[in-house]
């Protein structure tokens, strides 16, 4: 018997390590996709013509679609909510083969270069009337959703990811600055600045400028007018001088030891935010949610623009695979889903930042005031951000090659040489186009 | 009448023979699907290029040319062996020397320690990448680290140096699977008859010549067994290199399976993960072969001597 009660008791020890564990997980959520692998199922409505609703994340979609299905009643919605990379494995499954497609699918930003090459398997939303929907939305979002060409359209922006510059007031008081968002964003108004105020934290508070390499590296990524493929998916990382630049730029703060090597979503860069470790993060606005998970006590982080324009991590397009039988009521419903409106309701609700630029007049939206963030209205720092970026052609295999060069920021931050990591990453780059 | 008479000699003899077809059926209808039928295709695919999207294009041999003239591809196969022998050879022998320890009726609460060992193995494999994370941390406060600088040697980067990166996995692999196959050699140690034990305890063996002369060759179809499986599951590692590494899987821990997966999942380049699969599936065919030759001469040698 004691031995029974002693199994018991292991047994539930056990489970509550593993409970513990899983927990501890869920800050790394959006970077493994390992949160809640559960798909959830629920049909709105009772029209008669059903649509298949794929869609990942948090999007408070359901409440929306009651209000659609209410003013359309022949219309009913099933949506289907997964992790992110099942949807996407799952549709990419759907549309090699050529069945089980849905009729509106939710694409991520970069997972829309997956399927660039599979026109078939979607409907051009221009030919659905997507034209006279254009100037609702900004150039270079409405752009990624297109072909190289700008014939076809895969996708209507939902949400997107501007980046802006997260700061640490105190850290920057502590080394003499001024820490008001105006004064912040003009003492690091240029590439140039952002060195010298990280020299001058360094050398007053002995903190860094920043997390690591990565982000910094995307930032000045973001804002090149050419990255790393032409429009006809040729390789031109070496052809133009814009990445190399972003890439020494990361190397010259690795030598003078200003930027860290705290690796995103590991645990010392979440314990990060809290200590104080590095002072800013340049960072998309979904970012902001981590922050004050990690970091709970108000006023001591703010927000202000980047040096030298902005970039964009982040935000999701819904399509219409050429399977669905519906295709005009699956259009019309993201037309309206999409719509200002609709995305505003989204943003005051769950935090996704539109994509439409008439949201950023709408005085609830620009009255948005955040009091952890000392009270400034950060949807209008957001919105300032999301109309600097510079649309750009990512290309098939924009992700791959991205992953190859952060290896070599990587070895760089251990201290190998920068000319030998660019080489051996642009071999390694070459290897993957050649396959 | 007699034509029913007949029917019934025919299902007579015939009703055992389809009564049981129908019951392997289905592990070979299933197999058929979900075995048989994808590792037919992977070997039509490894002569195609595709994308998974675009029609696909005949390509002859070049996939296979492709990955024999890839650095990383010879990597990989390093490393799925260096990470196969630091993680499995001592992998076995602890856990026969756990199994003979569980097994001896001197240790108390042998139920705990029993359930103790085995629990890594049912541990969520998410909850195994967090805590090896911490262990195995590049930052110099990681637990590795820190008892590193009492033996005053500098942090290691867990996650990109050669040797470091390939240690840190096998351990992974030694923890989650060392309590597996001490369950199995515990279950084939009880097999062994107590009465050899208290003959060669009255003889005066020690532990250890119990151990070596009494043990360890009742236990040789267990430990075929093990390590069988161990070589197999090994050449196949795939999740622990994935998890430690993430997506970008770097050259120094990169296994052949996690380079095939990478080439499948994404770069879609089906044809080269697929000819990179048929090379994994001879290298298993071949080690296989080698593995029942060994132990076919093991077994013959020793009925020889006895």
């Amino acid at each position: 018997m004691s031995k029974l009660l002693k199994l018991t008791a292991l047994m539930a020890l056990a489970i509550l390590f593993l409970a513990a564990c899983n927990g501890g997980n869920g800050n790394d959520a959006s970077e493994e996709g390992a949160e809640d692998p559960e798909t959830t199922s629920e049909t709105i409505g009772d029209g008669d013509v059903e649509l298949v609703f794929w869609e990942f994340g948090n999007t408070g979609y359901d409440k929306l679609i009651e209000e659609y299905v209410a003013d359309n009643p022949h219309i009913s919605i099933n949506l289907q909510n997964s992790d992110m990379n099942d949807v996407h494995d799952n549709l990419f499954t759907s549309v090699s083969t050529g069945s089980g497609a849905p009729d509106i699918a939710m694409v991520e930003e970069a997972q829309i270069e997956r399927y660039r090459n599979a026109e078939d398997a979607f409907n051009n939303l221009y030919d659905l009337g997507a034209e006279s929907v254009v100037d609702n939305y900004l150039d270079w979002v409405f752009q990624n959703g297109e072909s190289a060409d700008g014939s076809f359209l895969f996708g209507l922006p939902t949400d997107i990811g501007p980046t802006v510059m997260f700061y640490r007031t105190d850290v920057f008081e502590e080394a003499g600055f001024d820490s008001s968002p105006e004064a912040v964003s003009e003492l690091v108004s240029t590439w140039e600045d952002f060195e010298s105020v990280a020299h001058q934290i360094y050398d007053e508070t002995g903190k860094l400028m920043a997390d690591a390499g990565e982000l910094v590296f995307n930032a000045r990524r973001d804002q090149a007018t050419q990255q790393y493929f032409n429009e006809d998916d040729e390789l031109i990382i070496d052809d133009h001088p814009q990445i190399r630049e972003a890439y020494d730029y990361v190397a010259n703060l690795f030598d003078e030891g200003l930027v860290g090597d705290i690796p995103l979503w590991t645990p010392e860069w979440f314990a990060g935010m809290e200590d104080g470790t590095y002072a800013t993060m340049l960072a998309p606005a979904w970012m902001q949610g981590q922050i004050k998970d990690n970091s709970p006590e108000e006023g001591v982080w703010s927000i202000t623009t980047m040096p030298e324009g902005a970039g964009n991590w982040g935000g999701s397009y819904l399509t219409v695979p050429s399977e669905s039988e519906h295709a005009e009521e699956a259009y019309q419903f993201i037309e309206w889903l999409t719509a200002p409106e609709q995305q505003l309701k989204a943003f005051l609700d769950y935090g996704l930042f539109p994509s439409s630029p008439q949201v950023y007049e709408m005085s609830e939206f620009m009255d948005y005031e955040d009091d952890y963030f000392g009270g400034i209205a950060t949807a209008q720092v957001f919105s300032e951000a999301a109309q600097q970026v510079i649309p750009v052609y990512k290309g098939r295999l924009y992700y791959p090659v991205d992953e190859e060069l952060k290896q070599a920021i990587d070895n760089i931050s251990a201290g190998d040489d920068r000319d030998e990591e660019w080489e051996a990453a642009l071999q390694r780059i070459e290897r993957i186009l050649q396959r | 009448m007699k034509m029913t008479k007949k029917a019934n000699q025919l299902t007579e003899t015939k009703r055992t023979t389809i009564a049981a077809y129908l019951f392997i059926s289905p592990f070979f209808i299933l197999f058929a699907i979900f075995g048989l039928f994808p590792m037919i295709f992977s070997f039509y695919l490894s002569f195609f290029r595709w994308d998974g999207l675009d029609p696909m294009t005949f390509n002859g041999l070049n996939n296979f040319r492709f990955i024999f003239s890839d650095p990383i591809f010879y990597s990989s196969i390093k490393n799925t062996f260096i990470i196969g022998l630091l993680g499995t050879l001592p992998q076995i022998i602890v856990s026969i020397l756990i199994a003979f320890a569980l097994n001896s009726a001197l240790i108390r609460f042998r139920n705990t320690f029993r359930t103790l060992i085995f629990l890594p193995y049912i541990t969520s494999i998410v909850a195994v990448a967090i805590i090896f994370g911490l262990v195995f941390n590049n930052q110099p406060f990681g637990f590795a680290n820190y008892i590193l600088s009492f033996f005053d040697a500098g942090p290691i980067r867990w996650s990109a140096e050669y040797w470091p990166v390939k240690f840190a996995i096998a351990t992974m692999v030694f923890w989650r699977w060392v309590g597996y196959n001490t369950i199995i050699f515990l279950a084939g140690m009880q097999s062994i008859s107590k009465e050899l034990y208290e003959a060669a305890k009255i003889d005066g063996a020690t532990i250890g010549q119990q151990l070596r002369l009494i043990t360890l060759p009742m236990l040789k179809p267990i430990v075929m067994f093990v390590v069988f499986t161990s070589t197999i599951g090994s050449l196949q590692l795939f999740t622990e290199p994935l998890i430690f590494l993430g997506r970008g899987l770097r050259e120094e821990g990169i296994t052949v399976v996690a380079y095939l997966w990478r080439d499948a999942f994404v770069y879609n380049t089906f044809g080269t993960a697929s000819a990179a699969a048929i090379v994994l599936f001879v290298i298993i065919i071949t080690l296989t072969a080698i593995n029942l030759a060994l132990s076919n001469l093991i077994g013959r040698s020793k009925r020889k001597v006895s």
